[in-house]
């Protein structure tokens, strides 16, 4: 039934989701790839049923009436999955939850800025969110009361097209872009001086949407608006706006929110598949997902059969965890809704570090409130019985390295590189380079890799590929039916280098990817 | 309308973009309440309802307001919908145009007589080009009647709505925005492949009509509708062989076709046989009632502000522009003098260049469909040259590729202006057509290639190979033309490749 | 008024005693020597030569009323005639003996007319009778005949630059017999008849040797008959007949010049134009037998222009003895004590003066309004240069209406010349680049006449000071300009590069830089590094000239190292970089001189990428990335590892 539910909620599912049998795939395996690599044989592939819900690009999100599709999910299914989070403040963060958000981020966020400054405007990316009634619910930079005039006209605009029934999108300029996103009861505002296209930007201003929803259920924020038009959704919000910045951030660096796929902590796939095991067998009744973490790499993840996760929602996970250092101090409990899941009901986290001072940190995800006892518990089972394995020191040993230089694949003007196996919704991709450290850098390739990915994902004009020659890279985006490639290469590498060093990294990824993905991931 | 071309299935309607509105406004004129309608300068289609033309101007002015808070020296160039898109623009302190283009649509009809569902097709239309369509309407409107500033000081906003009439009513139904392109964008001219011998002939049969007739201030020759010499400066003569090429030519075209050896009367000018006649003014000067009005023009509008007659005077396929202060009185005498003199150097002039002309296209030899199809534009002298377009004039766009490719190429021009820097972009579209996008140095080519499956490397011989031997063909060719794929091969070996 | 005389009379003239009756005065045509024999030598000979400086003067004994006197070739023997049969030498070689010595003439009972020498030892004696042709042994003091040959002569006319003797013979004496004399052969040319005004009472000698000359025009002998209008002839004047006398093949009626007058004239011929005196008009017709009158195919020719007088000229009292202390008077022009020698020698023997006539170009350019035939008449000139440069700047600074045609046309005219001798030039080198051609003649070096108008004589004399008149229109300066590349161009003269630097200029200083671009892109002004380098000093005040100047290195294609210099100085060492790869000179530049360029750009991600390159280039060639002490790279190796670490460079791998 679930799969129904999730069926239903991604019908393209289908599309990439009928697997093929496992021995198929084996003996398709190739040393060499070839450019038409099918889906499901390309590098990285899972070996056995999928993870996620993966979403082939990011269409998925932008999708018109995709949370209707979820709404309707929904109320199917909250009676199974994720409760009904109808009535009132059971379904908000609890108190003291609240309290030690505040005390965790004591006014972590300088937004006393003067909102006609030119700093303020110089600013790469604005981010706003407001209520139909034009009440201000989130702004990135400035103050919410600062700006309320300012949003005020972006809900006049917005209603004065509506008004002749017609939609806002987007407002150009030269050097910027103002992007709308109607998502009632709440409209989201994007302003930005980066590359980035119209459609990549309304991906991110989703990513906000969902960030919300995660925090509240839709239904509840329907709920909400429905009794009182002109509500000041930030009571609500408050101390929760660290996440949003956070994940903004997250949209600005990490590749994963672009490709709408996770990447993996390299880890031979025998220690890999021990500790999936083990964390297999620390089941409880209402236990949907079973993650572990290492900062922002996935070791393994753990699912009910026939229950997915969409790699957004995991997302929003890693963003809750990585946002907030209070899980450090002992085990959390919280109630948080998996909007592609379901935007109806609220699953219930525990999320706690294995040990102090690590980077491993573990999620367990229950359908039950009451739940918190019977994770705690898994979660000890699962230590137990990683601790008596020699996995665990091999684990250990990954964790000092979590990622790799690009230098391993031996292709000198190769800088940085992005893959992603369509059919597992993975992802790999070495460290930042040298001359990539600095924040800026980093940002700056990102936007780079965004514009390849929107010019090749073009909604009516899509593209196998793309090179570009530019004045400090040359980059390559290739996609075919099995994965997606984007390289960086030096501005003086030439298109026959470009051409080889394909081959040469498919080849290489191939060799490492029982390291670098989960080819088998495992199922309660 | 209906485009034949996207008609799939049986009912399904495809609509492409066409113009709801065109607006140009002021919001100095009219500020206080209920005085909005005096801000309005022109609005098209006029019968819209008085509220509604308010409102939308106030939509644009609450629109580019906003945006100043984000960045108060550039607001808003174009507003996307749904339904359609805005462009704005504002030529002239606090006067802006604002053209509203309905996207492209499908209609899909519906069962039992429910209403057809309509999918609006948002990623058509690009807004560089709809964004210098606009501007070239103003371009246009400047040419021949000055700008806007000019008119209110000479009649204050009477004389400027009436301007604005006369000219955006006409010249609006000639706008074809379902065939806009880059050649928009570029608004490049083409210039007429010629040697240097005869260039320089041409250069003092200019020189002595204009120092013969003094009156003359510019001079611009023509050939095939091909550029050769402008008096005129760059941007002045731009917006000129626009009109030239897009409107005034082919308006007299047919008794061309006919050709020299045609019925047509050949002048007689003293004893010599000539073919010259004007395009504006008196179109036979036999004509004992013929009219010696010549319709003006306005030039280096920022500086010096000059109002000039505009001669177009031709002969077989070459054209020449005179263009003479306004405050001249023309009349026949000057107009006989002119066709005495240069009617028949004109006349020979002519068939010089096409001799010309045709030697060089034997040289070059029969020209069959070649692998690839090129657009080509240099910024620094607004040289165009494109094998893509078969012909291009206001009214149709012949071009040979499919319009996604087009578009294609709008896209990568649009990267190309986000940076300044050179670049170089190769993409394979899903029908496996290679484009490549090369900037550099001021210079745009796009090479269009139909090889299937080949792989980069293939390509980059390929458009390398194309560029030698299209240059290997023009080397006997003229200056020009060898200029320009000179070029070709300069900016796509800029990197070097292996 | 004195600039319509365009004629006149040498000013250094030759000056000697004047003939008086104790002093006889003889001219010598060959040698242009005057001779004053005083008392029949014994008082003394004085032999002035063209430059007064090498005068003779020496004694002989009287023997007689000399009649001839004439020196061999660089006076080496002297020649006296005394007597009519005889003929005495004496030799003025030295460390010979000066003493006489005689010669009759062969033929018996003959009368020697007169004798000429044809080189330094060999003579002719003219008898009545016939030509004897002798050869003069000084050391033996005697002489050998060479050759002689018996026919009657009336008078005889002698040729000296081309040594060819004219024999009046029969009754009326206008069959004329030319002799050719060289290097001791005597050539009997086809004889001719001078045509003749119809004669009434024939049987006595018509042709008399005054209206007889010979002269070398534009390199061709002609005989030149002064032909008077017959009594009865019904055609009004008296006229020039130029016959036409070649080596071989017979000599024939070339030319008619038309006096449209009559009474005594006189004939020179200076820098190849036919001047006619006339005596009693005081005044002299000038006439250029190349100069084609339209209308007639017939070589009938008028007068080129309007008959004037000789400058007027003033000579010191008392001729030459005296201390020009007196104020100088008129001398008498066409006076009838002149003397007029071929070709162009007049001689006063009464005042002692010998002229050499002279033509004046600067009034005929006054005279001659058509400016197409002025320009034929000026380049066919010996001293035509800087008339022609001034006529070329004169014609330009009156910038009046439909002048450009002309102006066309006078260039045409210009380059014509010009490309004659160019190809004259060129087709000389490459003669002597092959080498003598199987024996033949050794090649002569094409002279380089005034005529010869080169683009510096234009440049330096005409346009640049044209260019600078701030009276002219621009429109029109640059007219003419680009009128003369035309012209240049249309004759395939290369266009020197300060012409093209002139038009640039001249653009520029009227801002006129969209036309210069429109220039560059037809190629009018053809492609050279200088005016590359030209484009490129324009590219701040016009932003596309470093685009054109850029494509024109470029289409050189021996520029790779100037554009990459320009690219660096642009700080687009990327480009730089990208370029000199694409020309494949990528392994031979300096690293040291791209590592500078990126540094100074302060772009760490672009310095990394430069210097990136040159370690793999290292390991490439060298099996090492790291540079070598010669490159001078130490400082940036190491700005490299402060900026991005020690980690960062390419582990040289050993293999």
């Amino acid at each position: 039934m679930a799969a129904d539910v999730h069926n239903k909620a991604v019908p393209w599912e289908t599309a990439n989701g009928s697997l093929a049998p496992v021995e198929r795939l084996r003996q398709d395996r190739c040393d060499s790839p070839t450019p038409g690599l099918v889906e499901g044989t390309e590098p990285g592939a899972g070996q056995d049923s999928h993870m996620f819900v993966h979403a082939q690009s990011f269409e998925d999100l932008t999708a018109d009436g995709d949370d209707t599709r979820a709404e309707a999910a929904g109320s199917e299914n909250t009676s199974r999955l994720g409760e009904p989070a109808d009535e009132g403040a059971q379904g908000l963060p609890s108190e003291e939850e609240q309290v030690e958000e505040k005390e965790s981020h004591p006014g972590s966020r300088a937004k006393e800025e003067d909102v006609t400054s030119e700093a303020w405007r110089r600013h790469r990316k604005h981010v706003f969110v407001l209520s139909e009634a034009g009440k201000p619910i989130y702004s990135r930079y400035g103050t919410e009361e600062a700006l309320s005039s300012t949003m005020g006209v972006m809900m006049a605009l917005v209603s004065f097209v509506e008004a002749e029934k017609n939609i806002i999108r987007s407002i150009h300029a030269d050097g910027y872009k103002v992007v709308f996103l109607r998502k009632s009861p709440l409209v989201l505002v994007g302003v930005a001086q980066t590359l980035q296209s119209e459609r990549d930007l309304s991906r991110e201003l989703h990513y906000i949407y969902y960030q919300i929803i995660s925090l509240l259920t839709l239904t509840q924020l329907n709920h909400i608006f429905q009794h009182k038009q002109n509500y000041d959704l930030r009571r609500l919000l408050a101390g929760s706006e660290h996440l949003t910045d956070n994940l903004l951030k997250l949209l600005d660096r990490d590749p994963g929110l672009l490709l709408s796929a996770v990447t993996c902590l390299p880890l031979s796939s025998s220690v890999r598949d021990v500790i999936s095991s083990s964390l297999q067998a620390a089941k409880a009744k209402n236990l949907v997902f079973s993650i572990l973490l290492a900062g922002s790499h996935l070791v393994t993840l753990v699912r009910k059969k026939d229950q997915y996760l969409h790699h957004m929602d995991l997302h929003l996970l890693f963003n809750l965890v990585g946002s907030s250092s209070s899980f450090r101090e002992g085990e959390g409990w919280t109630p948080i809704c998996l909007p592609k899941f379901n935007t109806a009901g609220f699953f219930h986290a525990h999320i706690s570090y294995l040990e102090p001072g690590t980077d491993l940190c573990l999620i367990l995800v229950s359908t039950d409130r009451e739940d918190f006892f019977n994770l705690s518990d898994c979660k000890h089972r699962f230590l137990e019985r990683l601790r008596r394995r020699t996995a665990y020191q091999a684990l250990q040993e990954a964790l000092k390295n979590p990622s790799y230089s690009v230098s391993q694949v031996g292709i000198p003007e190769l800088r940085h590189f992005l893959y992603k196996s369509k059919s597992s919704g993975l992802y790999t991709s070495p460290e930042f380079p040298v001359p990539y450290q600095s924040e800026e850098e980093q940002e700056r390739i990102m936007e780079l890799y965004q514009y390849l990915h929107s010019r090749i994902h073009h909604p009516t004009r899509p593209l196998r590929f793309i090179y570009c020659c530019g004045e400090s890279e040359n980059l390559l985006a290739w996609v075919t039916s099995g994965f997606e490639l984007y390289l960086c290469f030096s501005p003086l590498g030439t298109k026959a280098l470009a051409v080889s060093a394909i081959n040469k990294l498919l080849k290489w990824i191939r060799k490492e990817e029982d390291r670098l993905f989960i080819l088998s991931p495992q199922t309660y | 309308m209906i485009s034949p071309r996207m008609a799939t299935g049986m009912q399904e309607k495809q609509y492409t973009p066409s113009l709801l509105n065109f607006f140009i406004y002021n919001p100095k004129f009219g500020p206080r309440e209920g005085e909005e309608e005096k801000k309005i300068l022109f609005y098209h289609p006029s019968d819209v309802e008085k509220n509604e033309k308010i409102r939308n101007v106030g939509l644009c002015e609450a629109i580019v307001q906003f945006t100043r808070t984000f960045c108060p020296s550039k607001p808003a160039k174009s507003l996307h919908t749904q339904k359609n898109r805005q462009f704005f623009f504002e030529p002239e302190e606090n006067f802006w145009i604002v053209m509203v283009v309905r996207n492209p649509m499908v209609e899909k009809p519906n069962k039992e007589g429910k209403p057809p569902t309509i999918e609006y097709q948002e990623e058509e239309i690009l807004d560089t080009v709809y964004g210098a369509v606009l501007q070239q309407c103003y371009s246009m409107y400047k040419l021949f009647n000055g700008t806007f500033a000019r008119a209110m000081e000479a009649g204050g906003v009477e004389l400027l709505t009436q301007k604005l009439e006369k000219f955006f009513y006409r010249y609006l139904q000639t706008l074809h925005l379902q065939s806009c392109d880059l050649l928009d964008v570029f608004g490049g001219i083409s210039f007429f492949p010629l040697d240097k011998m005869t260039y320089l002939k041409i250069q003092s049969f200019v020189n002595r009509v204009e120092e013969s007739l003094s009156l003359i201030k510019y001079t611009a020759f023509l050939y095939n509708d091909q550029l050769i010499w402008s008096g005129l400066e760059q941007d002045d003569m731009r917006i000129l062989y626009k009109y030239l090429t897009t409107s005034l030519f082919p308006r007299h075209s047919e008794p061309e076709l006919a050709g020299r050896d045609s019925p047509l009367r050949p002048e007689v000018a003293g004893n010599l046989l000539h073919y010259g006649r004007f395009l504006t003014g008196p179109s036979n000067l036999k004509d004992p009632e013929a009219k010696f009005r010549f319709p003006k023009i306005f030039v280096n509008t920022d500086d010096s502000y000059e109002e000039l007659h505009l001669i177009v005077y031709k002969a077989m396929s070459a054209a020449v522009c005179f263009m003479i202060s306004a405050s001249e009185e023309l009349g026949r005498e000057f107009c006989e003098q002119l066709d005495g003199l240069v009617g028949p150097q004109l006349t020979l002039l002519a068939s010089d260049i096409c001799e010309q002309y045709n030697i060089n296209r034997r040289v070059s030899g029969p020209d069959k469909e070649p692998q690839f199809k090129f657009i080509y534009f240099n910024h620094m002298n607004l040289a165009e040259k494109s094998t893509i377009h078969m012909r291009k004039t206001a009214s149709v766009s012949l071009t040979s590729v499919h319009p996604d490719l087009m578009k294609i190429l709008g896209d990568i021009h649009a990267d190309f202006v986000r940076v300044d820097e050179d670049e170089e972009i190769i993409v394979k579209a899903m029908t496996d057509y290679w484009v490549v996008g090369k900037k550099s140095d001021q210079r745009e080519l796009y090479v269009i290639l139909n090889q299937k499956n080949a792989n980069l490397i293939e390509v980059n011989e390929e458009v390398k190979r194309l560029c030698a031997t299209q240059c290997i063909v023009t080397r006997h060719l003229n200056g020009y033309t060898q200029t320009l794929y000179l070029a070709l091969i300069v900016s796509l070996l800029w990197n070097a490749i292996i | 008024m004195s600039e319509e005389h365009y004629l006149e009379l040498c000013d250094s003239p030759v000056q000697f005693e004047n003939a008086s009756s104790v002093n006889n005065v003889f001219f010598d045509e060959a040698n242009k020597q005057v001779f004053a024999v005083r008392s029949g030598g014994a008082t003394g000979v004085v032999v002035k030569g063209p430059d007064d400086k090498n005068s003779i003067a020496f004694r002989m004994e009287d023997k007689g009323e000399v009649k001839c006197i004439k020196f061999s070739y660089e006076n080496k023997i002297l020649a006296v005639q005394r007597s009519p049969k005889s003929v005495d030498f004496i030799n003025f070689m030295p460390d010979l003996p000066h003493s006489e010595f005689s010669q009759e003439c062969k033929t018996k009972n003959a009368t020697v007319l007169g004798f000429c020498w044809t080189s330094w030892n060999e003579i002719v004696f003219i008898t009545d009778q016939g030509v004897e042709f002798y050869q003069v042994l000084p050391d033996k003091r005697s002489l050998k005949l060479l050759k002689s040959h018996s026919i009657n002569v009336n008078w005889y006319v002698y040729c000296p630059e081309t040594s060819v003797i004219l024999l009046s013979t029969t009754v009326q004496g206008n069959v004329l017999q030319p002799f050719a004399f060289k290097c001791g052969t005597m050539s009997k040319m086809s004889k001719f008849e001078i045509e003749l005004p119809v004669v009434t009472k024939p049987a006595k000698i018509i042709l008399s040797e005054r209206d007889i000359a010979v002269a070398t025009i534009y390199g061709q002998l002609y005989v030149m008959y002064l032909k008077h209008h017959s009594r009865t002839g019904n055609n009004p004047g008296a006229e020039v007949v130029l016959y036409h006398l070649q080596r071989e093949g017979a000599c024939k009626r070339s030319h008619i010049l038309k006096l449209n007058t009559t009474g005594k004239f006189a004939l020179n011929v200076v820098d190849n134009l036919v001047i006619v005196h006339h005596q009693s008009s005081q005044t002299s017709f000038m006439f250029d037998i190349k100069m084609k009158d339209t209308d007639s195919n017939l070589n009938i020719h008028q007068p080129v222009l309007p008959a004037r007088s000789i400058h007027p000229y003033k000579i010191a009292l008392t001729g030459p003895a005296a201390v020009g202390s007196q104020t100088p008077v008129p001398c008498e022009l066409y006076s009838s004590t002149w003397s007029v020698f071929q070709p162009d020698i007049i001689i006063s023997a009464s005042e002692g003066y010998l002229w050499y006539l002279q033509v004046k170009l600067k009034p005929v350019v006054s005279l001659l309004q058509d400016k197409s035939k002025l320009m034929e008449f000026l380049l066919r000139r010996r001293d035509c240069k800087m008339v022609i440069l001034s006529v070329c700047s004169q014609m330009l600074s009156r910038g009046d209406k439909g002048s450009l045609p002309v102006v066309a046309i006078v260039f045409d005219k210009l380059n014509q010349v010009y490309k004659e001798y160019l190809e004259a030039e060129q087709s000389y080198t490459m003669a002597v680049e092959c080498g003598p051609s199987r024996g033949s003649t050794a090649h002569k070096r094409p002279v380089r006449t005034q005529a010869v108008i080169d683009q510096s004589d234009m440049y330096t004399h005409v346009l640049s000071l044209f260019t600078e008149r701030k009276d002219v229109s621009h429109k029109f300066i640059i007219a003419v300009l680009m009128e003369y590349i035309r012209s240049l161009n249309q004759f395939q003269i290369t266009v020197q590069h300060y012409l093209y630097e002139l038009v640039i200029k001249t653009l520029v200083q009227h801002n006129l830089l969209y036309m210069l671009h429109q220039f560059l892109q037809y190629h009018v002004l053809s492609d050279s590094k200088p005016l590359a380098c030209l484009l490129l000093s324009l590219e701040s005040t016009y932003p596309p000239a470093h685009q054109l100047s850029l494509d024109m290195l470029k289409r050189l294609s021996t520029a790779n190292d100037e554009i990459v210099e320009v690219l660096l100085s642009k700080q687009q060492v990327l480009g730089a970089l990208r370029f000199i790869r694409s020309v494949g000179g990528h392994d031979n530049i300096s690293a040291r001189k791209f590592l500078d360029a990126a540094r100074q750009t302060k772009d760490q991600m672009l310095f990394y990428t430069i210097f990136r390159f040159f370690e793999q280039r290292n390991q490439r060639l060298r099996g090492s990335p790291n540079f070598t002490p010669g490159e001078h790279c130490e400082e940036h190796v190491a700005y490299f590892k402060q900026a991005f670490g020690e980690q960062a460079f390419i582990k040289p791998v050993t293999l």
